[in-house]
């Protein structure tokens, strides 16, 4: 039986602005097990970073907030916890990484100190053990001439080689769940297929759960056991990623995986998925994905489909999967 | 044969680096060097690599925007290298090219007719029928009339794109240029602009030189490939022997990296050692020698040639 380590439940994030209210995230239901990696998976502004920040709770300096669901982690709430308590749990048990590695890593510091910090906070080293385990974490993430490099600073590295301080940053206190928000989008696929094997080879070692979040599918496939899919700041589909590639239930899904050209497969066109995803200011009635979908009924416009299970372990949002409530006007 | 529609011949294009501190010798990034092919009338021709391997400077060179170190570059056979600006004022009009940043290639201050019918004055269409023109080519790439008065800040990302592949349309080009011009797409609005240009393609009888970073895209839209790195072509073939059959062992390794959508394909993987060498430095021999998992003496000491080993198949490696 799986083991519980994450339960994101019906999370809503909200940014308020002069010009209203952007439901960045809402009712989004995520739940990542012990050694398991979950793909999140959208179109961009569908709120997959919003999501991964409100786990991390970094969202102090925006005007976003957390406004409904609970983020269970070990027993705690995450939504609820002080910045306090937070701290504790932030670079210890939950580590973060970014598309962008200059996020995380301080220009201004030499690589090594960076590391060094967060083990002396949380796994209270004294300096020459930090420096040790830093040196020994760069080694991990196959940074050659690692003694040298930790006394460099991260503007003097590679994209690849910075993508790779990350990670050893991220992974020097051995984090329960790693939260890796397109973490290689911006780097070659050469240099992609480096970092994925590295991400692959840590996790399965230190049974690490990885939370991924890409819009790429052929990231998702080769990575992840389960995958959750997000449209316009909604869960819309979650499931194995066997049924997910083979057994799609959701419109959206299905557009989306016949939407990209594949390796080696002939075929003249591709299906497309007509139209634009929605802006928050134009939220469309009822499902969101409605004014796209192919198979749009008329309930569809009028009410929002809940996330429901159609199957052992799969659930869906869309209302060719369930009875339609009676209409609240 | 038939006269190519390009031809391009040993282009090199080297800019030069600022000095550093201590001045010495002159040296260059050597951003396209040595660089051959054609193209068909009437076909897609891929070209794809990793950044910085000198896809756009090779783009940018066709377009005329940039000046070639050496090479030349033949427009149905004639030599447009050395022309005169003013010389190449019609042949200009020929070649268009399509951006990857939508956004960044159109005028923020222009309403969307007015970017479209630009070039229409610019080579001097007949001023009474431009409005019917831009309405004409608004609806060619899936826009409407509504769309002409707006300006590019109220689209989408793929919209403007749409404005983009209209502008570019708007003269009767016969080549166009598309420089990663799905990349900053979502994946559904990239399929419908890749079905676009297909369509229009067959309608208008474009030839395209398709730039992109991303095999998959390159692969479903091209006749044929050529595989760039560090500034020269490594491989060029016709898209199904160069997936079936890649002889190169950078494309083989650029094959296998490519995560594929399918969680039941396991597949072996070329893992490459280290970065991507600076083209302002690049190794010595066959510049691919240092990640090659196959590289024997010659290769660091001898710059392999570009061959053609079967009818079309082009590769430039010691191992063949
Ligand atoms: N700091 C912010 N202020 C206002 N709106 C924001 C902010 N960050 C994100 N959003 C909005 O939240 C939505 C989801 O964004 P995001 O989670 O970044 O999408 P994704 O990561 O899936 O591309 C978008 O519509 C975006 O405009
Ligand atoms: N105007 C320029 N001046 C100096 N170097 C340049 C210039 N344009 C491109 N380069 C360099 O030439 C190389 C090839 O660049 P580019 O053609 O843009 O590659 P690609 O499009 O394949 O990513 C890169 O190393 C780039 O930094
Ligand atoms: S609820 Fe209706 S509109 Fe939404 S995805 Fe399902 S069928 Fe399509
Ligand atoms: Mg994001
Ligand atoms: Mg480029």
């Amino acid at each position: 039986m799986a083991e519980k380590l994450l339960e994101i439940k019906n999370l809503q994030t909200h940014f308020k602005s002069d010009r209203g209210v952007v439901k960045a995230v809402d009712d989004v239901t995520i739940t990542v097990n012990k050694g398991e990696t979950v793909g999140v998976v959208g179109e961009s502004g569908c709120g997959k970073s919003v999501t991964s920040l409100s786990v991390m709770r970094l969202l102090k300096d925006t005007p976003g907030k957390i406004v409904g669901g609970t983020i269970e982690f070990e027993g705690k709430d995450l939504a609820h916890l002080s910045e306090k308590e937070m701290r504790l749990i932030r670079g210890n048990d939950i580590a973060m990484i970014f598309q962008e590695p200059m996020t995380s890593l301080n220009p201004v510091y030499k690589i090594g100190r960076q590391i060094e910090e967060a083990v002396m906070l949380h796994l209270k080293y004294d300096k020459k053990q930090a420096r040790e385990h830093a040196i020994k974490m760069l080694k991990l993430v196959g940074i050659p001439r690692a003694e040298e490099i930790v006394d460099e600073f991260p503007y003097q590295l590679s994209g690849g080689m910075r993508q790779r301080v990350m990670i050893a940053m991220a992974m020097a206190c051995n984090p329960k769940l790693l939260i890796a928000d397109e973490p290689t989008t911006a780097l070659d696929v050469t240099i992609q297929a480096q970092i994925l094997d590295l991400m692959r080879n840590l996790s399965k070692e230190r049974g690490t759960s990885i939370m991924m979040i890409t819009h790429d599918l052929g990231v998702v496939a080769e990575m992840c056991d389960r995958v959750v899919v997000m449209y316009a700041g909604k869960v819309v589909e979650e499931a194995d990623v066997f049924t997910i590639f083979e057994n799609p239930k959701h419109p959206y899904t299905e557009g989306l995986l016949n939407s990209v050209p594949k390796l080696g497969q002939k075929i003249k066109r591709l299906e497309s998925i007509p139209g634009n995803v929605p802006t928050p200011g134009n939220m469309p009635q009822g499902c969101k994905f409605a004014p796209r979908c192919g198979k749009v009924m008329d309930i569809c416009t009028k009410q929002d489909p809940e996330l429901k299970m159609i199957d052992k372990d799969h659930t869906c949002r869309c209302w060719l999967y369930q009875e339609s409530g009676v209409l609240e006007v | 044969m038939e006269t190519p529609l390009v031809e391009v011949k040993n282009l090199k294009k080297y800019f030069p680096k600022k000095k550093g501190l201590l001045g010495g010798n002159k040296s260059y990034v050597k951003a396209v060097d040595d660089v051959s092919f054609t193209i068909r009338k009437g076909e897609t021709l891929g070209l794809v690599g990793e950044s910085g391997c000198g896809k756009s400077t090779t783009g940018r060179m066709l377009m005329k925007l940039l000046d070639p170190t050496e090479g030349q570059i033949l427009f149905e056979g004639q030599d447009i290298t050395g022309l005169s600006d003013n010389q190449i004022r019609t042949i200009r009009k020929e070649f268009q090219m399509v951006f990857q940043d939508p956004y960044a290639s159109l005028n923020p201050r222009m309403k969307v007719g007015e970017i479209i019918e630009e070039p229409l004055i610019v080579h001097g269409y007949p001023k009474e029928k431009r409005q019917e023109r831009v309405l004409h080519l608004l609806e060619v790439v899936g826009l409407s009339a509504y769309h002409a008065d707006r300006y590019p800040h109220e689209f989408s990302g793929g919209q403007r794109q749409r404005v983009g592949i209209a502008r570019a349309l708007a003269v009767n080009p016969k080549l166009i240029i598309a420089d990663e011009p799905v990349s900053a797409l979502d994946v559904s609005i990239q399929s419908q602009i890749l079905n676009l240009l297909k369509d229009l393609q067959e309608e208008f009888e474009l030839t395209y030189l398709f730039i992109a970073h991303d095999l998959s895209v390159v692969e479903h839209i091209s006749d044929r490939v050529g595989v760039m790195y560090l500034g020269k072509i490594v491989e060029l073939t016709d898209k199904e022997t160069l997936y079936k059959e890649p002889l190169h062992p950078y494309t083989k390794a650029l094959l296998s990296a490519v995560p594929i959508p399918n969680p039941r394909l396991k597949r072996e993987r070329i893992l490459l050692k280290g970065d991507i060498p600076s083209p302002s430095n690049p190794p010595s021999g066959c510049t691919f020698h240092t990640r090659c998992p196959f590289a024997t003496e010659e290769c660091s000491k001898k710059v392999p040639k570009l061959k053609e080993i079967a009818k079309g198949h082009f590769v430039s490696c010691h191992l063949y």
